[in-house]
């Protein structure tokens, strides 16, 4: 961590009992809720709005636009959490959780009272069982001591908030699917418009939010929205969780300031590469993201919103994953498709095909039964997906595939042939029109351009 | 309800400017009025809200950066939208390339193969060559995925059509889509078959050929076939169909959409039962009773007879009708017996006859409720009577209604519907208590005290729950409608119902009012074209009333009445008192009966058969409940008799009647075609008045838009608290019969449907149950001196001291048991039948009925046909 900022969300982090109300509030914990009852709701949403702070999720919505989007008045609203941490490498929300449960439920109360929620909610990925157990127990604490409930510290509000445990679907990570989940349907996702801020959960207006999106609301409450807004770039606020792993020396969970030279944070806080190796690539921010080799150049890119996405890859859930020289990018791909394909809904076509055949394509070159063509119809496919699905996942499998070809095409290459060496299938018969359709072109040329 | 008001909008679309009504779907719109076609899968939207799975009909709309699926984007005003730019192409025809890399590709073995819209989106917009060369997904097929249905499921592109259907239109929730991603596959929860009394519907909605009916597998190609256009006339609610026709047979029943009769479904026995048109069981020639044997007879032969017994019965000649007899038969057999004979005798319902005044008054246009009033009032009420048997396809109706327009149900009935689960309010009365329940209700709309708590008493329940359920009634708003069964009409209720209506104002308020459900499909037309024993055509006056059908039963037992004609009717099957009706029959001179099988009826008393025809086979209209005048059209030629000598076979039952009239020298009564008769049917009834056939066409006309019809208007009657029901002993339970969807002779002919033919089950509640030790699936006996054996099911929405036999059912039919106070005791020690197996037995939640009540059937696996 820079010297300028102290760490937010990870302040006594390690205090032992934190996640106990008594060290909590000895830590000056629940005084951001009683300063939200004195404030408008609105003056509230001002507060979030100033500070600019994006979802932490995954998507990077400003969090405060998004709840100026739940419509005013009296309806049943809901406030959801988003704890379904299932985006392989991300691990911040389990921790954060687990040491730290009651500034989560605390940001999850005065959202719910900024909106005008009395339903809440923490979605929380079946395999959390244990850091259920602990969200359990600090939302009793909360009950008992009447910051949840009914007329919540005297005041003429009710919130209340329900740990819900998901049963195991990375799909429910996604905003619907987590809804119908909720629901108790089956976890698809929905069609968008209408978005969960006008038509959510049982067809109420709902805000949903990441765990450290809501832990940073009071935090917010207490620098103020300006003064938080301060931290990090101009358009990345704020402090960001991200989790590190791979072949890296220190992997684990970080807080930085948005911002901060990725060398640093590789190099730094990481470590650096293991004894005798070198990076090659990273997931910049978990195993959705495009991958990138790690350049100089990408070493010296600022890990924030922004410039990561400018850069072709984006920062996700701030889930870094790092790959030395002694992993073979093929292989990295296959696991990549495989864990889509497995975790693909099924509900849109282009996300249920599209995953399941980059994954046998994979899978044949992996056994050494393809030709470099077998490349082409994989970017083809991945292009396909793009863009044409109902939610990100059919994107999440195309971008990272995609990108791995683009970057390492001549180590696949590499691969495929010496693969069909080891199993005797010879050299690869170059194939042609394998790569593009072979069929009739458009009905209708669309129209020149002026 | 206000239905939505639609405003004209323009919007651009592959540069032409579009004018449509704002809000309608792109790809509807873009078909309907920009002449252009977005593909579709998924679409339907008769499922109710798009779900933008199949991404088919991408397509590009200015300042979205993404394209946007055209079957979810309502147009608005100034949209720009290209369907042709290559970005949309290159869309559109990867999601072809994904859909048919699973897909078998058995297109030249497929049912489906020929009018399957995935081969033609695949044709107009796929490419033309897999890149695919991975091993396909394999289940094992076809699956039966009911005794009606095949699935197979390396077909299905998953667009979840048919789960939505269950889920959110049958409401059978039954269908669900099982694993995940590219595994997922269409099945029922715990693979339990897929029976419902609307499940044949998922195979029109199918878009590829993985669900098939197993009765039309491998019958025919689309290209060996014909569509012919007809109303079926299996029920009241005379769905419109296109019968799929290959050499002279029917191999299909297909819906042919009509928004304001059945909203594009069908129910199975529509579905399915056309099977008995070519069953072998079928009469195909006249038959006459020859000593105590029938023999095959010739036409002249046949004609004979009957025009001599009624020649010598005159007025005292009856006649019944029912079944599919159109207005024409009617029209020609009610004007032979009153203007030749002099007989009145006409009876068609099973209900008690009403007075003139009250038929008249029920049937003014001002209180006509029609069919898409169910799916828009603010509240329908249902007086004793479960559409799910009556009128299969309003069930569905109504549960649109309330799930999507918030339509409020109440229902009030002696037995639980299959729609209560929807209801905002049930009451539950004693069986017979239909008529003190009106009286009450009535009484409680208008705050006569002292009525009220008589009539509520009268009808086996009380005071309060009357007045909260008439509370529940006025809350919802002011447009009401009421449904209810003909059957109902006992007494006074047809003045209770017509003072409820006047005191809900229905008369004033548009799209509320009142719809009967006839016991008859033609009830209606049968009535208005004076097939009645109190009026001629048209609701006229006439000079010498007759008799209804329960008199006419004791007249032919007594010696008065001497010869019935029965009209596809089958009295000791269809009406209650069976004992007397064989009585009547076994007493009357002469029986004529017109009917396609040998039922007992014919087997034992008729003593001239006439062959009936089957719907398919009729021309000539039918009338809709609501007042829609529907064309039958004959699809397939008449079958031929064993003989095969041309015309010996089954002859237009109008040209029956009409040689009996000329053989009587009525000569009035005789036409030389159809459309004659039809015709004249247009001039005799007032209202049918400027109505042609092709007026009528394939739509029909509702005469109420067309005609009027003066109703006196009366004051609100005054009524009388109807007498008590009888009074039953501690270990006695009052008896309520109803008439399953599948107790129809057809089901019993059509081999598709015989795993599902009605028997007979003895419904009762959990208390009454228990204190007589019976338990769900036992074998028990009802009755009161004399018995008929059932299968016992345990209903929690029974109330206690009533029970319920399936009447109108081919074996232990329930009208043979004739009192209305019965003994149920189980039979057999252990005799629990193991082929009954309740779909749900126990509810969730206590008073609410189980789904879907005649669904409960035994269900065994049958071979692939």
């Amino acid at each position: 961590m820079p010297a300028n900022i102290d760490t937010i969300l990870f302040k006594d982090i390690d205090e032992p009992g934190l996640n106990t109300r008594e060290v909590y509030e000895r830590r000056g914990g629940y005084e951001m809720l009683r300063k939200a009852l004195k404030m408008e709701p609105s003056a509230v949403l001002d507060e979030m709005l100033a500070s600019g702070v994006r979802g932490r999720g995954g998507a990077g919505f400003a969090m405060g636009r998004k709840m100026s989007f739940i419509p005013k008045g009296t309806m049943d609203k809901y406030l959801v959490c988003n704890a379904d941490e299932s985006e392989p490498g991300t691990f911040k929300d389990r921790e954060l959780m687990q040491k730290n449960p009651h500034l989560l439920i605390e940001g999850i109360i005065i959202g719910a009272y900024c909106i005008g929620a009395s339903k809440s909610f923490i979605f929380i990925r079946g395999e959390y069982d244990y850091v259920a157990d602990i969200l359990d127990a600090a939302v009793a604490e909360a009950r008992a001591a009447g910051y949840l409930g009914e007329n919540i510290l005297g005041s003429d509000h009710t919130i209340d908030l329900v740990v819900h445990r998901g049963a195991g679907a990375y799909i429910c990570g996604e905003e619907t699917a987590l809804l119908d989940s909720l629901e108790g349907k089956r976890g698809n996702p929905r069609l968008k418009p209408p978005f969960p801020a006008v038509q959510g959960l049982y067809q109420g207006p709902t805000l949903i939010n990441n765990v450290e999106t809501l832990m940073n609301v009071p935090v917010i409450l207490n620098m103020g929205g300006a003064e938080y807004a301060k931290i990090g770039t101009e358009t990345s606020t704020g402090t960001k969780m991200i989790s590190i792993s791979g072949q890296i020396k220190y992997p684990g969970n970080y807080e930085i300031e948005l911002g901060m030279k990725t060398r640093d944070i590789l190099f730094d806080l990481g470590g650096g590469p293991l004894e005798g190796r070198t990076f090659k690539a990273w997931f910049p921010g978990g195993s959705s993201s495009p991958v990138m080799p790690l350049t100089e150049e990408v070493l010296e890119m600022p890990y924030d919103f922004d410039s990561i996405a400018k850069a072709g890859s984006m920062l996700g859930s701030g889930a870094i994953i790092v790959f030395d020289d002694s992993t073979s990018i093929v292989d990295v791909c296959y696991k990549t498709a495989h864990f889509y394909r497995h975790e693909s809904c099924g509900k849109c076509s282009p996300c249920r095909e599209g995953c399941n055949w980059t994954e046998k394509m994979l899978v044949r070159i992996k056994n050494g039964d393809a030709t470099p063509m077998d490349l082409d119809i994989i970017e083809s496919v991945c292009n396909q997906i793009m863009g044409n699905c109902l939610c990100v996942l059919g994107d999440a499998m195309a971008m990272p595939v995609s990108s791995m070809i683009k970057h390492f095409r001549p180590e696949f290459e590499a691969y495929i042939e010496a693969k069909r060496e080891e199993a005797g299938f010879g050299v690869a018969i170059p194939q042609t029109n394998r790569g593009a359709h072979a069929g009739p072109g458009p009905l209708l040329q669309p129209a020149q351009a002026a | 309800m206000p239905r939505p008001v639609v405003k004209e909008i323009t919007f651009t679309l592959d540069g032409r400017e579009i004018t449509a009504p704002e809000g309608m779907i792109l790809v509807d719109a873009a078909g309907k009025y920009g002449d252009t076609e977005i593909p579709v899968f998924c679409y339907e939207p008769k499922l109710g809200q798009p779900v933008g799975a199949c991404r088919m009909c991408l397509v590009e709309i200015e300042g979205i950066p993404k394209l946007q699926t055209g079957c979810s984007t309502p147009i608005r005003d100034g949209m720009v939208v290209h369907t042709q730019t290559q970005r949309v192409h290159d869309a559109q025809r990867a999601v072809v390339e994904f859909l048919l890399i699973n897909h078998p590709l058995d297109c030249p073995v497929c049912d489906k193969g020929g009018e399957c819209p995935l081969q033609d989106i695949t044709y107009g917009w796929g490419p033309g060559t897999s890149r695919f060369i991975e091993p396909k997904r394999h289940f094992k097929k076809p699956l039966e995925l009911s005794p009606l249905i095949a699935i197979d499921r390396e077909r299905c592109i998953l667009c979840y059509r048919c789960v939505r259907y269950s889920q959110e239109v049958a409401e059978d929730y039954q269908l669900v889509l099982q694993q995940r991603g590219a595994a997922s596959y269409v099945s029922t929860f715990d693979g339990h078959p897929y029976v419902a009394p609307f499940s044949g519907n998922i195979i029109e909605l199918c878009p590829v050929g993985a669900l098939t009916s197993r009765a039309y597998r491998f019958r025919a190609r689309p290209w060996d076939i014909e569509g012919a256009g007809t109303v079926c006339a299996g029920c009241t609610a005379q769905c419109n169909v296109e019968l799929t026709v290959r050499d002279e047979r029917v191999l299909r029943v297909l819906s042919r959409d009509h928004s304001e009769v059945d909203d594009g479904w069908l129910c199975d026995k529509g579905r399915f039962s056309y099977q008995a048109v070519h069953a072998e069981e079928r009469i195909t020639q006249p038959l006459v009773r020859e000593g105590a044997e029938l023999h095959p007879a010739s036409w002249e032969k046949a004609i004979e007879a009957a025009a001599a017994a009624l020649k010598k019965a005159g007025d005292r000649a009856a006649a019944l009708a029912g079944g599919t007899t159109t207005n024409e038969e009617a029209f020609l057999l009610s004007g032979l017996l009153r203007d030749k004979l002099g007989s009145s005798h006409l009876a068609t319902g099973v209900g008690g006859e009403q007075p003139l005044d009250v038929v008249r008054a029920l049937a003014d246009p001002k209180l006509q409720a029609t069919v898409p009033d169910l799916e828009f009032a603010h509240t329908v009420l249902l007086v004793d009577c479960d559409p799910i048997d009556e009128a299969p396809v309003w069930d569905l109706r109504i549960r649109k209604g309330v799930r999507r327009h918030g339509t409020k149900l109440v229902v009030a009935s002696a037995r639980p519907t299959a729609l209560d689960q929807n209801a905002a309010a049930t009451l539950r009365f004693a069986p017979g208590g239909a008529e003190g329940f009106l009286v009450a209700l009535d009484a409680a709309l208008s705050g006569d005290a002292g009525n009220l708590g008589g009539a509520a008493s009268a009808a086996g329940t009380n005071a309060t729950a009357i007045q909260e359920f008439a509370d529940a009634l006025r809350a919802g708003g002011e447009e009401v409608v009421i449904v209810y069964g003909d059957r109902a009409l006992r007494g006074s209720a047809g003045r209770a119902l017509l003072n409820i209506a006047s005191r809900l104002n229905l008369a004033n308020v548009a799209n509320a009012g009142l719809l009967e459900l006839p016991s008859t499909p033609n009830g209606r037309g049968l009535r208005e074209v004076g097939f009645a024993a109190g009026h001629g055509p048209g609701f006229s006056t006439i000079s010498a009333p007759g008799h209804g059908a329960e008199a006419i039963a004791s007249g032919l037992a007594s010696g008065d009445l001497h010869t019935v004609w029965l009209h596809h009717v089958d009295p000791l099957r269809n009406y209650p008192n069976r004992p007397a009706w064989e009585k009547a029959l076994g007493t009357a001179q002469t029986v004529i009966a017109v009917e396609s099988q040998l039922t007992d009826t014919v087997r034992e008393y008729a003593d001239v058969v006439f062959p009936a025809e089957a719907y398919p086979e009729k021309e000539g209209t039918i009338t809709h409940p609501d007042g829609r005048v529907q064309r039958l059209r004959q699809a397939i030629g008449h079958p031929r008799a064993a003989s095969d000598v041309p015309g010996s076979g089954v002859r237009a039952l109008w040209q029956v009647i009409s040689d009996v009239a000329r053989e009587l020298g009525h000569s009035a009564g005789t036409a030389i075609a159809g459309a004659v008769v039809s015709k004249r049917v247009f001039e005799a009834v007032p209202f049918y008045n400027g109505m042609t056939l092709d007026g009528i066409g394939g739509r029909g006309l509702r005469w109420q838009e067309h005609a009027t019809f003066e109703v006196e208007q009366s004051d609100p009657f005054v009524l009388a608290v109807p007498a008590s029901l009888p009074a039953k002993g501690e270990s006695e339970l009052r008896l309520g019969t109803f008439r399953p969807l599948w107790a129809h002779k057809d089901v019993d002919l059509s081999p598709a449907l015989q795993f599902i033919r009605a028997k007979q089950v003895v419904e009762l509640s959990k208390a009454d149950a228990d204190a007589r030790g019976i338990g769900e699936g036992d074998r028990v006996e009802i009755g009161n001196g004399t018995r008929i054996p059932g299968t016992a099911r345990i209903r929690a929405a029974i109330p206690a001291g009533s029970v319920f036999v399936a009447e109108g059912i081919a074996e232990h039919n329930a009208n043979v048991l004739t009192h209305g106070i019965v003994e149920v005791h189980r039979v057999g020690p252990g005799s629990t039948d193991a082929t009954s197996i309740p779909i749900q037995s126990t509810p969730a939640v206590e008073g609410r009925a189980e789904m879907p009540p005649s669904a409960g059937l035994p269900i065994p696996p049958r071979e692939v046909t």
